[in-house]
């Protein structure tokens, strides 16, 4: 049989592009509304898609304590609106960001019990250990703990929920370096025995973490080389700690631009950066650097010196980012406006259905991932022409269902209970 | 305006998982003419409450959902983005009902006090989002809370928006109560005053409604709140019972104009 692709909708905030709020097709008061989870949850179903994932941060979003003007705000909880999606939905799995750093293992336990009893079977666990530093404060911390720290934590963490989710209604003790408890789950088994366990760490701590509890792996991946790279990767950390590599699904990030030609696709992209003005690129910068750059002049050159003492980031990682720019004698100004030109590093592609869908054909054949993760670049609208122009091409072609395999996130998966 | 009598139901039932069961709970008391359906109760959370209201909120177009939120492991910074969401999904119909829960004293009042001062760090007129001229919103209209309480420090801003009723109805439980002055709504198992906005009798489903009236109209309650087990019979029961204190409610709208219960004004408007 022909491999099958596993589509994932990603769905925070108004899309992918930090101007696609502005976007005609954009709907960013939409957010603020159950119809718009109505929509999108239905217009996921069309799709046959997996999952829908909503990122999280726990912090909001700006630099130095000032909030941009320009950047759509702010990112809603990711359980309550998987929760209400999942209401007015039946197959579509709902995936939520929780961090291990900042929630009490009965707690995050009892959240995704709740969501996966209610949706029947339906919830994910996307498993992050929260590396933005604006975010310890919100827990009365001054700093979070070192990398390392944090995913030793979270591999507790998971170990806890996991023996919680395994024994509701009876008392679980659990003793590790970071957490002690000695609690009970409520007693309803949930549908899916476990949330879907899903991660995202890139670095090698991540890696190892990911070889050792995910199920489905979210990733960015630029070309087609480099999703060979990352899957070959993981599938030999995976087989090397003893698990089947076939039981864990690879989704690198797709951000996508459709249009009926190329040209057209080139010059609708051309127009959604040029809705990037100078404030908003500066804006996005900030946010990215952690470091208000609002005070200094766009026209002149980057204040690399202040960024790098300022930032609240490891200074090392931002000076690699800034020096070179900066050599190249760009003003603060070009350096922004090129900045928000690559989003994130995941796949941007500018084409046509038919071209998207032989792209996502020629990546599962060569092994380059297991389905993608779909970042709409601005919300509902592009997310809508894929569902309505990309779905058809990839059902005809054969490579993606026509129906539903089951009703938990796990048989849609194509995953072990 | 006549004074609304308010019915209000609490529903700690570990069925609530089962969407089936949760959703014919929910349909048999908007029909039944509830205002107030309360999820979990004090000692009773065989379930996540939040979890559950989001999920209520689609399935039900006039009744405020309240979650039980105990206090021993909810922090203020989850609890009021939670509960952010949850008000926008139901265009204004969410409330809490924070429960103490054995933990220390004061923890609760300090949750309290915490997710108040992350709603009040955004204005109600923050946002603009004119795609034209690329204003999202006026970040004057923002501040950092910075609370700092005996039991938790939150810096803040919360990275969700004013819910629609500046702040979800607050509720406290007489049977385990925190020692906050000014919630909206007492759930009390004698008539009298207490230090809440409007007071709910915890009344058996064998209700009398005469001498429930005789209390309404003295002034000594404004509703009443059942403890419902069996919802498909129970519903339709005290739906007859009460009909002839029920009056007709306003279109749908937020919980606190359907209640008549002022949202609180902000504490930077309060300092002022």
């Amino acid at each position: 049989m022909t491999r099958q692709i596993h589509l994932w909708a990603f769905l925070q905030g108004i899309g992918h592009y930090p101007s696609g709020w502005r976007h005609a097709g954009a709907d960013p008061a939409g957010v603020f509304s159950m119809d718009y989870y109505r929509q999108v949850g239905e217009l996921c179903e069309r799709g046959k898609f997996d999952a829908i994932v909503y990122g999280d941060q726990l912090q909001s979003r700006g630099a130095g304590g000032r909030t941009p003007e320009r950047l759509a705000m702010p990112t809603l909880d990711p359980i309550s609106l998987l929760a209400a999606i999942g209401s007015v939905t039946h197959h579509i799995g709902l995936v939520a960001t929780v961090s291990t750093t900042y929630n009490a293992p009965l707690d995050l336990a009892e959240r995704f019990a709740t969501l996966d009893r209610i949706t029947g079977g339906r919830a994910g666990w996307n498993i992050v250990t929260t590396a933005h530093p604006a975010s310890a404060p919100n827990f009365g911390d001054p700093d979070l703990p070192e990398k390392s720290q944090r995913y030793a934590r979270a591999a507790e963490t998971v170990a806890a929920a996991c023996k919680l989710w395994d024994n509701p209604g009876s008392a679980v003790k659990f003793r590790g370096q970071f957490l002690e408890l000695d609690e009970t789950l409520s007693t309803m088994p949930l549908p899916q025995g476990r949330p879907v366990l899903v991660q995202a760490g890139q670095s090698g701590d991540g890696r190892d973490f990911a070889a050792h509890t995910a199920e489905a792996i979210f990733c960015p991946a630029a070309t087609i080389d480099a999703g060979i790279a990352f899957r070959t990767d993981m599938r030999s950390r995976i087989a090397a700690v003893g698990r089947d590599p076939d039981g864990v699904r690879i989704m690198p990030g797709l951000s996508f631009i459709l249009a009926p030609s190329e040209a057209e696709a080139v010059a609708k992209d051309e127009a959604l950066l040029a809705l990037a003005n100078e404030a908003l690129c500066i804006e996005y910068l900030c946010e990215s650097l952690v470091f208000d750059l609002t005070p200094y002049d766009p026209a002149g050159p980057i204040p690399v010196t202040d960024i790098v003492a300022g930032t609240l980031l490891p200074p090392q990682d931002i000076a690699r980012t800034v020096q070179p720019p900066a050599d190249e004698g760009l003003s603060l100004g070009a350096f922004a406006a090129r900045y928000v030109r690559t989003p994130r590093g995941h796949n941007v592609f500018r084409g046509t259905p038919r071209q998207l869908a032989d792209q996502m054909i020629e990546w599962i054949d060569a092994g380059a991932c297991d389905g993608f993760t779909l970042q709409p670049a601005y919300m509902p609208g592009e997310l809508a022409l894929f569902v309505d122009e990309v779905v058809p091409l990839l059902q005809q072609a054969g490579r993606l269902r026509t129906a539903y395999p089951g009703s938990t996130l796990r048989a849609t998966l194509g995953l072990s209970q | 305006m006549s004074r609304p009598f308010i019915l209000s139901a609490g529903l700690a039932d570990s069925r609530l998982g089962d969407p089936d069961w949760a959703a014919a709970a929910l349909a048999l008391a908007e029909q039944a003419w509830f205002d107030l359906i309360v999820l979990g109760g004090p000692g009773a959370v065989p379930f996540d409450p939040l979890v559950l209201a989001a999920w209520a909120m689609p399935l039900t177009s006039g009744i405020g959902v309240i979650a039980c939120v105990p206090t021993p492991l909810s922090h203020p910074f989850h609890v009021a983005r939670a509960l952010s969401a949850i008000d926008f999904l139901g265009a204004g119909r969410s409330g809490w009902c924070p429960l103490p829960g054995g933990a220390p004293d004061g923890k609760c009042e300090d949750m309290i006090a915490a997710a108040r001062s992350l709603w009040d760090g955004w204005q109600p007129d923050t946002l603009i989002i004119d795609k034209a001229s690329g204003h999202y919103l006026d970040s004057s209209k923002v501040r950092a809370s910075n609370h700092q309480g005996p039991f938790f420090r939150v810096a803040g801003p919360l990275n969700a928006m004013r819910p629609p009723q500046g702040h979800p109805l607050l509720i406290v439980d007489s049977d385990d109560p925190f020692a906050a002055a000014d919630a909206d709504i007492a759930l009390v198992r004698e008539p009298g005053p207490v230090a809440a906005q409007q007071r709910l009798l915890k009344t058996p489903i064998a209700a009398n409604p005469a001498e429930l009236g005789r209390l309404f109209d003295a002034g000594e309650i404004d509703g009443v709140h059942f403890e419902i087990v069996n919802p498909a019979a129970e519903f339709p029961e005290l739906a007859q019972l009460l009909a002839p204190l029920v009056t007709p409610r306003a279109p749908p709208a937020t919980l606190r104009e359907r209640l008549s219960i002022p949202a609180p004004a902000q504490q930077q408007e309060r300092a002022a």
